[in-house]
């Protein structure tokens, strides 16, 4: 029986045929590391995001009398509400890291370069409405962290002359963060970011397998490859199939993400529920420290320490240019970074001081 | 032909490109935006920043250099009590206009000054309208009322530096002022346990809110109980207080039932998610295994 | 072959467990939740309120209240500054809290003092010489 539905199916779509041409057959560059099965893994956590974030749709509402409540009603009435909510935050997080480990590894592995290059505007673009998605999101529970966290972000637009003010006002529905700054974010959390970010990643993903794996240039059957001039797909010196062996490496990595998830909501639970995220919000009552999120801490910390408010933020928005648009600029042929210390040099710098301003920002007054 | 070399020219000076857009807009913000005072201004002293905090007209001229020694200090003494913490300042208790300092002490404000030592507990009941009731019928109300003599509310709880209540305000050296220290003694045993219940609650109660929970109906069950139990202690009767302490007791112990059935909830979903994290930590490993014996 | 087969095993009983797992909180938290299930209705006879009752109402101490022109009204006790409950004084037609003096009128909402909002509303209903609560 089970074989007369395999022959149904194989008559009308010819999966074998499918499965066979773009899994068995799609080949994966051999001594491909871990950092591989970034991208997929991250993808992942996104699906795990939009599972639990669906769940907690039923039960939250998104309205500045009722937000706090609604969060507190499905950490402790709603049958393991508490789950859902635990392990949408924590992977959220964990969401973000990846996201930066994984863009730092293609920098790394100069992946980025041609053919690639429309492969990394996609995922720098994902970046950015990733932390669209935690910015909006971590204002919905309507606590004091949320507010406040909330009233700094957005005064960051007024630091742009002229424009600065409406555009702020822009973000929050008025001068200050309200009930219509909530459902503001709300909208763009739950209605506008996820088709987008499907979208972006559809893109990402058909390029990614478009093109191919790349080799990963430290490895030993790396080779000069040769100018694209024309389309073709990637070809290998040793490789493997993708169907099973590569899939299973992506599937062990998704286990142990979520391993890593429950870990922290094991032994870890409040790492990212300071008081201040527990506590109703007070707009008349500014808690002792307010901080952003560990993901703003840096540019949050670069702006303080520049004087000039203008000027930081452009400098900001200067960055994100330069390193949504990196492939244009560095067009070297040159994969291996070992070969490249400049570059490697600059790479170094540019994240120890990231960290540097994460941990100052932390620490901080 | 000649536009491609051209192109091909322009794009290898891109990083210069980079340069001089980070300059341009340097020295145009330099100029144009100002320096540290300015940012200080529009971006630290924001209303929701904590540096700048309101004062008020009271406090403007009680801290201020012409003004007498003796009420100089009142502002300090203040400014460290509960009363301060809780945003009650100097007129909610002596009237007055807090924001215009012509009518800061204005009678048709309804400034009071500084009362007299007989008129101080109905100042203190203007809010704490359950505590005067009881004080009013106590020995100590009736001997202030009758014979002007008698603790009032700042003998024991001091007028400015007022503090969050302990049981240690009874104490030897206050209470033998005016009877022997016997009778507070026998007040202060029979006030003790409650007290110490009411300690270890809010202690699990912060312990909660350490461990990401927000307990509003214990802590305002709490509340609740903790000042009935206090607001009937000012009777200064001690049968009256081992009458009730039963039934404070029974309240208490139904909020210590409450909280330890979080307790264990948080117990619970702490062995749920290390059960799934040993789970899948386990499948990893076996997929580990697979992939290994496939190589 | 016998290592293979058994990691494969191993592999799918883990693999199903992890899922069940996953699957059965989801499953439980589309459930009804319990609160609701125990939210009863509470139901008086307007001889028993007269003016003023004082009820529990899902585990909450609160008061009916007979207004003058106005019909009646259940509400919290719970004083939404820090917790006391409220009494209600006929005298003045006012709902005072003993702690803070935190004056409430007869729809719940503050009058003075400390208070930042108004007190929680029970649904009510007058069926004939009946008052149900939720």
């Amino acid at each position: 029986m089970w074989q007369k539905l395999k022959d149904g199916i194989e008559i009308r779509i010819g999966l074998t045929d499918l499965i066979e041409n773009r899994l068995r057959q799609y080949r994966v560059p051999s001594d491909t590391n871990i950092f591989y099965t970034l991208g997929i893994v991250t993808m992942a956590a996104y699906v795990v995001q939009a599972i639990t974030g669906y769940f907690l749709l039923m039960y939250y509402v998104p309205h500045s009398e009722h937000a706090f409540r609604s969060v507190q009603d499905i950490m402790t009435i709603i049958p393991f509400g508490w789950f859902v909510r635990m392990v949408h935050m924590v992977a959220a997080n964990l969401m973000v890291a990846l996201l930066f480990i994984h863009f730092i590894s293609i920098f790394f592995m100069g992946s980025y370069k041609k053919p690639r290059e429309i492969t990394w505007l996609a995922g720098g673009l994902l970046l950015l409405v990733t932390l669209a998605f935690c910015l909006s999101g971590y204002l919905l529970p309507w606590s004091q962290r949320s507010y406040w966290a909330t009233t700094i972000v957005s005064n960051l637009p007024t630091a742009f002359p002229v424009i600065g003010d409406a555009l702020a006002n822009l973000l929050r529905g008025g001068d200050s963060v309200t009930g219509i700054t909530l459902t503001r974010f709300f909208s763009l959390h739950v209605g506008f970011l996820p088709p987008v970010f499907l979208s972006i990643v559809g893109l990402h993903i058909f390029l990614v397998w478009r093109i191919g794996l790349s080799v990963p240039p430290l490895s030993q059957s790396a080779e000069e490859e040769s100018e694209w001039t024309e389309f073709r797909h990637a070809t290998y010196s040793r490789s493997y199939p993708f169907y099973p062996n590569f899939l299973l490496k992506e599937v062990s990595m998704i286990m142990l993400f979520l391993a890593v998830t429950f870990f922290i909501m094991s032994f870890m639970p409040t790492l990212f529920l300071p008081e201040a995220a527990t506590t109703p919000a007070d707009p008349l009552n500014t808690p002792a420290d307010i901080k952003p999120e560990w993901y703003f801490l840096a540019p949050y910390q670069m702006l303080k320490m520049i004087p000039n408010k203008f000027l930081g933020i452009s400098l900001q928005i200067i960055a994100i240019i330069v390193f949504l648009f990196w492939p244009f600029f560095d067009t070297r042929a040159e994969r291996n970074i070992m070969k490249r210390p400049l570059i490697f040099g600059i790479f170094l710098v540019l994240l120890a001081l990231w960290f540097l301003l994460t941990y100052w920002g932390r620490y901080s007054a | 032909m000649v536009l491609t070399n051209l192109l091909g020219e322009v794009l290898s000076v891109r990083y210069i490109y980079i340069l001089s857009l980070v300059i341009l807009v340097s020295v145009a913000t330099t100029a144009s935006a100002g320096y540290r005072e300015i940012f200080e201004k529009e971006f630290l002293s924001k209303p929701w920043s904590t540096d700048i905090v309101a004062e008020s007209a009271c406090i403007e001229c009680h801290t201020s250099e012409v003004m007498d020694e003796k009420f100089r200090s009142i502002p300090q003494d203040w400014r460290v009590s509960w009363h301060a913490q809780n945003n009650v300042s100097c007129h909610d208790c002596h009237g007055g206009d807090s924001e215009d300092a012509s009518m800061a002490m204005s009678h048709k404000r309804g400034f009071t000054g500084s009362p007299n030592y007989t008129d101080i507990p109905e100042m203190c009941g203007k809010c704490h309208i359950g505590i005067l009731k009881n004080y009013v019928e106590s020995g100590h109300g009736k001997a202030l009322i009758e014979e002007g003599t008698g603790p009032n509310c700042i003998t024991c709880h001091g007028s400015h530096n007022v503090q969050k209540v302990h049981i240690d305000i009874i104490n030897a050296q206050l209470c033998s002022k005016c009877h022997p220290y016997e009778r507070a003694k026998i007040m202060k045993q029979a006030l003790f346990l409650t007290e110490k219940k009411i300690e270890k609650i809010e202690n699990d109660l912060a312990d909660l809110r350490k461990q990401g929970v927000y307990p509003d109906r214990e802590e305002k069950n709490l509340f609740n109980t903790q000042a009935q139990f206090r607001t009937l202690f000012h009777t200064i009767d001690v049968t009256v207080v081992k009458d009730k302490t039963n039934f404070f007791t029974s309240q208490l112990n139904s909020i210590e039932d409450d909280i330890k059935g979080t307790f264990e909830e948080l117990s619970f979903r702490k062995k749920f998610s290390t059960f799934l994290m040993l789970i899948f930590a386990g499948t990893w490993a076996i997929v580990t295994l697979i992939i290994r014996s496939k190589d | 072959m016998k290592r293979r087969s058994f990691l494969g095993v191993l592999g799918t009983l883990f693999g199903v467990t992890a899922f069940g797992s996953v699957a059965y909180p989801l499953l439980r938290y589309l459930g009804p939740p319990q609160a609701e299930i125990d939210a009863g209705k509470q139901s008086f006879k307007k001889a028993d309120v007269g003016d003023a009752r004082e009820i529990v109402f899902q585990n909450t101490p609160a008061i009916i209240i007979n207004r003058p022109g106005k019909g009646y009204i259940a509400l919290s006790r719970v004083c939404t500054h820090l917790g006391c409950l409220i009494d209600y004084d006929r005298k003045s037609k006012k709902l005072i809290c003993p702690c803070h003096a935190g004056f409430f009128n007869l729809e719940g909402r503050v009058e003075s003092g400390p208070p930042p909002k108004a007190l929680t509303t029970f649904p009510l209903r007058v069926e004939g010489e009946d008052i149900i609560i939720g």
